[in-house]
């Protein structure tokens, strides 16, 4: 069989190359567009968040400022973002907040599932109490499912704000739920009063069958 | 033909002799930090991807489901994206070394890869320094239009996410339509002195070229000059 001359051998293993650059580029483009996808997909709206605090709740309201609540899945990658988020708002406004970020504890779990870098995290933010949140009672009647969701409420214990402070998917930065409680905090208005939340779901079934009442277990940090 | 003119031809053919030996050494050093380049990124991609793979399993392992896990998206992303990221430029550093397509290819895969470390870290502030580290890498070539290759591939990245997702760039849901030129403006001012400098490198790559070939040529007339006792004379002590 007679060989190829050296030079058409050589176009072709040219063409060949520029060929799977291009499938290269496609392919590549193809995943990253699933991933952006994955990042700025967020979970579904839910139920409403109460307009008034609920009257159920064991978690103590401010009655000089606002309160702010981030419910956490203790194992959710995602919620690292909103805990540096909400250090980034508390240093900020720690003079016009109170934070408390609840851990949700499912019932039967061993007593270290709460023991988690996000644990410590959340309780070095300063004005930020850390709290279990027992079979996610209090994210029942906050109506959050979603780890990284926030509630506002003011002192008088009216809903302010409800959503997320992360703009996609465990990515820090700016986002429009941040601005929009740093605009509910300084001029008491915003152009809305909810963002989107990325994040873990916090249970394993729907939250309207875990509404029922319970207890509260609060720690700063030691305690898990 | 009279002497001078003689004389004028055979300087032009060495001049041109020169030219032409001081453009073959020049494309050899070339070849040779372009292979090498090749070589280091061909490196690195393979770093990077075990690097991600290692920052997925550690920070982000599992996502949840209330108690229920599974692996996280971004342990997959590491292992798969990463691997198809790591392939084209890793193949043609180790098939086709010293090609631009070989560059090239490294070029968009380094800024890709730089998106998808920005990507598994979660956005920090501090990875996004690998943007403008792997600039600096790129700048190893000393081939200017590789810059401007992993220049467009980071402009293209946040147009297009500008455009699909804004608030995961920005962190606004409308942002004004120049806010990606903002980030792209950095680039630029960081591969404007790199292409600076890649532009003097080449000037100095082509004096040394140019003064090995006179060199070289120097050497090799002495050489033919000298009388034939001489040559033998010089032969039996080893002098060359």
């Amino acid at each position: 069989m007679e060989r190829a001359p050296a030079s058409d051998r050589s176009r072709f293993a040219s063409t060949l190359a520029w060929i799977a650059a291009a499938a290269w580029l496609v392919a590549v483009a193809g995943g990253l567009a699933i991933l952006w996808k994955y990042a700025s997909t967020p979970a579904a709206a839910g139920v409403p968040a109460p307009e008034q605090w609920p009257a159920a709740s064991a978690v103590a309201r401010a009655q000089d400022r606002a309160t702010l609540l981030l419910f956490a899945h203790p194992r959710c990658a995602c919620t690292r973002a909103s805990v540096a988020e909400l250090a980034r708002l508390m240093a900020r406004f720690h003079d016009r907040v109170d934070a408390r970020v609840l851990f949700w504890t499912p019932a039967g779990t061993p007593r270290d599932w709460n023991a988690t870098d996000l644990w410590t995290s959340a309780g070095r933010i300063p004005g930020v109490t850390v709290l279990r949140d027992e079979a996610g009672r209090e994210a029942s009647r906050f109506a959050v499912a979603t780890s990284g969701g926030v509630v506002l409420y003011d002192p008088r214990g009216r809903l302010l704000f409800r959503g997320g402070i992360t703009a996609a998917r465990g990515h820090e930065g700016d986002s429009f739920g941040q601005e929009r409680i740093a605009s509910l905090l300084t001029t008491g208005a915003a152009d809305r009063a909810d963002a989107p939340v990325f994040g873990c779901a916090l249970e394993d079934e729907p939250p309207s069958r875990m509404a029922r009442a319970g207890t509260l277990t609060t720690d700063r940090g030691g305690d898990r | 033909m009279s002497v001078a003119r003689k004389a004028l031809e055979m300087t032009r053919a060495a001049t041109e002799a020169i030219v032409q030996r001081a453009e073959t050494r020049y494309e050899a050093h070339r070849q040779e930090i372009f292979r090498s380049a090749d070589r280091m990124f061909a490196g690195l991609m393979i770093g990077q991807w075990i690097f991600a793979i290692g920052i997925a399993l550690v920070f982000s392992p599992y996502a949840w489901q209330g108690k229920v896990k599974t692996v996280h998206m971004h342990v997959w992303v590491a292992l798969v994206l990463g691997a198809v990221i790591t392939s084209l430029p890793v193949a043609l550093a180790w098939l086709r070394p010293g090609e631009p397509l070989t560059r090239h290819s490294i070029a968009v895969g380094q800024m890709l890869w730089s998106a998808l470390l920005i990507h598994l870290t979660g956005g920090r502030i501090e990875t996004h320094f690998h943007v403008f580290g792997s600039l600096a890498l790129l700048a190893f070539y000393r081939d200017w239009p590789v810059l401007v290759t992993g220049t467009v591939v980071v402009a293209t990245e946040h147009l297009l996410r500008g455009i699909l997702w804004p608030e995961s760039v920005y962190g606004i849901p409308n942002p004004e339509w120049w806010r990606f030129l903002e980030h792209a403006f950095w680039v630029v001012f960081c591969i404007s002195f790199l292409i600076l400098s890649c532009r003097r490198s080449q000037t100095d790559m082509r004096v040394m070229a140019e003064r090995g070939a006179e060199l070289e040529a120097l050497s090799e007339n002495q050489w033919r000059n000298s009388s034939v006792v001489e040559r033998a004379a010089a032969d039996t002590r080893g002098d060359r």
